[in-house]
């Protein structure tokens, strides 16, 4: 780890503990082993094509104009956007407006190694992915010559990383009230050998991303949609896949960005309501004191004109 | 790259010919352009190539070195990517212009070589667990025409082909360290297994079509672009006798990314991920033949070095 | 409308609230938030604890690491905590390295945390010269609302106080280190430091202290980092602390000091029950 001066930095030769834990250096089938029970399910119980229960909340940064948390079991994603502000480091005018996203791991994050706090490449590469795939929703025509910050700050990370932070991008901006085309929803796949893990948990990822030594299927593919559009905003794969396995697994993530949606779109709509109603409460209790000043105003001036009379 | 003013007329007139499978050179959708490549330009760097893609220039050197491998992969050996933009490629790429492009593109490369599949680790492993081979691959932008993820897969792949490791003629344990011997003879070495390195192919979409190798006025008339990373044939690059005893190849995707501001539909993007398929598995075997002719004719001493001359 | 009036004249705002001896939030003078305290939330952690004083939230993260103890110190660990003033969390902070204010409640932080030494480092040493453990504790802030400091103390006591570490055991012949999670021991801490902030608001004839100030409070009475910070520990009082700001008399000082003992009770309670009931499932 670079030594970083404006923080407090232990040694530099410290390791994880784990590495020296019985465990550490499993074979490949071993770890293929625990994933799948003889049942046919995945270690936290859940059938192969079942997502995670997703928690979803609005308004969660008081001090933010726009906030969301999403929670899937072990990932856990705070996102923040803060409204309109000039263009750093920009002379020239520019006709549209910028999205400035930063993606950032919490230091115990991820439950194999502790992150440093100076961004490295994966976060950095987060960051571009996240603006990719949100760019194409916000209408960036109509705020000329400013920038929108959008914050994704990953608390827990157990997988689906970015598709987590996508959504809950999206859900912000829409709380932020920023002009969308669509509401964005994104979801991913991991894939080990014929088998496809639907919203994978970080041990289904990792293998994923490791070759076992015969020819076959592997790879993790993220698919971010515009639902209400029906377009692919991003779409990200790596491993090694053949040409079927991707086409099937699009159809798949399609419908699986498309059952995220209504609850996004619920959450809205509540927070929508309960803004209408606490205006129309606010509105009424305004009248009703003006109408006491009114009375009390009314009362004095007869009363003037009583006393002088 | 620099700004191409299109009137709305000519935008028009390339999205209708590309929809009729025509482009304003002639050629059709998933032709590219003449390259032209040579291998072992760079003396000091243990591989490196040259391509010429139309108005695009990129310059690949390899470099070997011995390291440690990560404890968590003790077999495997290392790679790291490494782009430069250049100021002399175009002027945007003054001073950190060029940044995000190369963390982009380093980025993409990573990606696509991730996978075992792509590109075995295992052959860098020199004694497991305590040293390995580490590449570190420099990628010079000379020149910025346009499709540059293309151009740079390609040059890479070559440059790998080129790339010569030191034979490791013992390896002993010397209580806790390990003491190499290699040979001295420079052509006494391997070449690394490169036939599945994976090329990119960059596909513009220009109305309800993908277009490959777009030139810049088709660049500016595409929203979005969709890059897929395919793993190559080993069959063109390894001197087979008997072509039964290969299995059978499939292409595989290593990498599949998205660039651009605008979206696509679920068909376009299956197609576009069918064309890009074919279109690269053609490139790849015109490069493993190329790459072939090229080493026998070096070896056979018949081979003319132009270098930096054309 | 108000909302308005809040950014156009925020002093005169402000002031209109406090001749009515009430807060913008309606609160009291000496009325302070509600803590609600969240433990082992995060399971990638070691130990962890999510804080929350009215909207100021903080999470505090452990994380345990091995390493070879200092030359001149043999025989003692390492306790490392860092406070991240995230940009999502406030408008006010940027994105990039930490800024002068970050860097400032981090060193509070710290010197409180080591000073009371509430955990003993000579526990933390394994084999004297050889392996010693290392906590990080990283401290977040998700949402700033002023009194950052008080956050941060409570989510790292109560961390601390549920972090167990695992057995090691070290060959000397092979030098070879084994780790076994399966058996832990819980880590030792000693005494308890609560830290309470208080803002100063500058009013003829007297100047006004607000228990608990919130982020616009803050602003109000200096800007941030302008509070005054007393802390206490078990029943000793422990430190207290003020950057600029407005001036203090002796009658308030006390008047805060014993304010913040009394909080300090409070929060005791609050972290021993929340620990009691996590042990419980």
């Amino acid at each position: 780890m670079p030594l970083d001066y404006k923080r407090f930095n232990g040694p530099e030769d410290s390791v994880s503990y784990k590495r020296f834990t019985a465990d550490y250096l499993k074979s490949y089938d071993e770890l293929h082993s625990e994933l799948i029970d003889e049942t046919g399910h995945r270690k936290d119980g859940r059938a192969m094509d079942e997502a995670r229960p997703m928690y979803v909340r609005g308004n969660f940064v008081s001090q933010a104009k726009g906030s969301s948390y999403i929670e899937m079991r072990g990932t856990k994603v705070v996102c923040s956007v803060f409204d309109p502000r000039e263009i750093v480091h920009q002379n020239e005018f520019s006709t549209v407006g910028l999205l400035f996203c930063e993606v950032k791991f919490a230091p115990f994050a991820c439950k194999r190694q502790r992150q440093s706090h100076v961004p490295d490449s994966e976060e950095k590469a987060l960051s571009v992915a996240l603006r990719k795939a949100v760019g194409p929703t916000v209408c960036c025509q109509l705020f000329a010559n400013f920038q929108i910050d959008i914050f994704v700050y990953i608390i827990e990370s157990d997988g689906s990383c970015l598709a987590a932070a996508i959504t809950a991008a999206g859900l912000a901006l829409a709380n932020a009230a920023v002009p969308m085309f669509d509401v964005v929803t994104a979801s991913s796949v991991a894939i080990i050998g014929d088998k496809i893990f639907i919203d994978p948990t970080e041990d289904e990822e990792h293998l994923a991303m490791i070759s076992p030594d015969t020819n076959t299927n592997h790879g993790v593919i993220t698919m971010a949609r515009l639902n209400g559009l029906m377009q692919i905003a991003d779409f990200r794969q790596i491993g090694s896949l053949d040409i079927e396995c991707i086409l099937k697994v699009t159809d798949i993530l399609e419908q699986e960005c498309q059952k995220v949606f209504p609850k996004i779109q619920k959450t809205l709509v509540g927070y929508v309501k309960n803004g209408i109603m606490e205006q129309k409460r606010l509105s009424e209790e305004g009248k009703a004191r003006e109408a006491k000043l009114k009375d009390k105003m009314l009362e004095w001036r007869s009363s003037i004109v009583n006393n002088s009379v | 790259m620099a700004g191409i003013l299109l009137s709305h007329t000519e935008k028009v007139y390339i999205t209708h010919g590309v929809k009729n499978e025509y482009r304003s050179d002639g050629r059709s959708n998933i032709d590219y352009r003449p390259m032209e490549l040579e291998t072992d330009v760079v003396s000091h760097a243990s591989g490196s190539a040259r391509l010429r893609l139309a108005n695009t220039d990129i310059l690949v050197g390899v470099k070997t070195e011995i390291d440690v491998p990560k404890p968590d992969k003790p077999g495997l050996g290392k790679i790291e990517f490494f782009v430069d933009c250049s100021a002399n490629a175009t002027p945007e790429f003054e001073g950190r212009g060029g940044e995000q492009l190369a963390n982009s593109i380093s980025n993409i490369m990573l990606r696509a070589y991730q996978s075992a599949q792509a590109f075995n680790l295992k052959q860098l492993c020199i004694f497991e667990g305590k040293q390995c081979w580490k590449l570190y691959i420099d990628i010079l932008i000379l020149e910025c025409g346009g499709n540059l993820c293309d151009a740079v897969s390609l040059a890479v792949k070559a440059a790998l082909f080129n790339t010569r490791i030191p034979f490791v003629k013992a390896a002993l344990m010397d209580g806790g360290n390990v003491d190499l011997q290699l040979s001295d003879d420079p052509f006494d070495s391997k070449w690394l297994d490169v036939g599945s390195a994976p090329l990119l192919v960059t596909l513009c979409r220009i109305g309800e079509k993908c277009v490959v190798d777009p030139t810049a006025e088709e660049e500016s008339c595409s929203l979005v672009s969709l890059i897929v990373g395919v793993t190559g044939n080993p069959k063109y690059y390894n001197d087979y006798e008997d072509e039964e005893e290969l299995p059978a190849f499939e292409a595989k995707c290593s990498v599949i990314s998205m660039h651009g501001p605008g979206s696509v539909s679920p068909q376009n993007l299956r197609d576009a991920i069918n064309q890009g398929i074919i279109a690269a598995v053609c490139l790849d075997e015109a490069l493993g033949k190329t790459l072939f002719r090229e080493r026998r004719d070096t070896e056979q001493f018949k081979r003319h070095s132009y270098g930096f001359l054309k | 409308m108000t909302e308005v009036y809040k950014h156009i004249h925020p002093s005169k705002y402000f002031n209109d609230y406090i001749n009515q001896d009430v807060r913008p939030d309606g609160r009291d003078f000496d009325q302070q938030r509600d803590v609600i305290i969240n433990i082992n939330g995060i399971t990638s952690a070691d130990a962890s604890a999510i804080v929350k004083c009215g909207n100021t939230t903080v999470v505090c993260g452990i994380k345990l690491e091995l390493a070879r103890p200092k030359a001149e110190e043999p025989d003692i660990g390492f306790l490392i905590s860092n406070v991240e003033l995230l940009p999502l969390c406030s408008s006010k902070f940027r994105p990039g390295p930490p800024s002068d204010y970050a860097q400032v409640i981090s060193n509070i932080v710290s010197d409180i945390v080591i000073n009371s030494k509430c955990v003993d480092l000579k526990d933390l040493c394994v084999v004297t010269d050889k392996l010693a453990w290392v906590i990080y504790c990283d401290l977040v802030c998700l949402d700033y609302d002023g009194s950052i400091v008080d956050a941060c103390i409570i989510a790292l006591i109560t961390s601390l106080k549920t972090l167990s570490l695992p057995t090691v055991t070290y060959d000397n012949e092979t030098e070879e280190v084994k780790v076994d999670t399966g058996v832990k021991i819980p880590l030792q801490v000693h005494g308890l430091p609560v830290a309470t902030s208080f803002g100063i608001y500058h009013k003829l004839p007297r100047n006004i202290i607000l228990a608990d100030p919130s982020a616009y409070e803050e602003e109000m009475c200096g800007g941030i980092g302008a509070n005054l910070i007393v802390c206490w520990n078990k029943g000793l009082f422990c430190g207290i602390q003020k950057f600029g700001g407005c001036n203090l008399s002796t009658e308030d000082e006390k008047r805060t000091i014993s304010l913040a003992k009394q909080r300090c009770k409070l929060v005791e309670q609050v972290i021993e029950t929340c620990i009691k009931n996590g042990e419980v499932k």
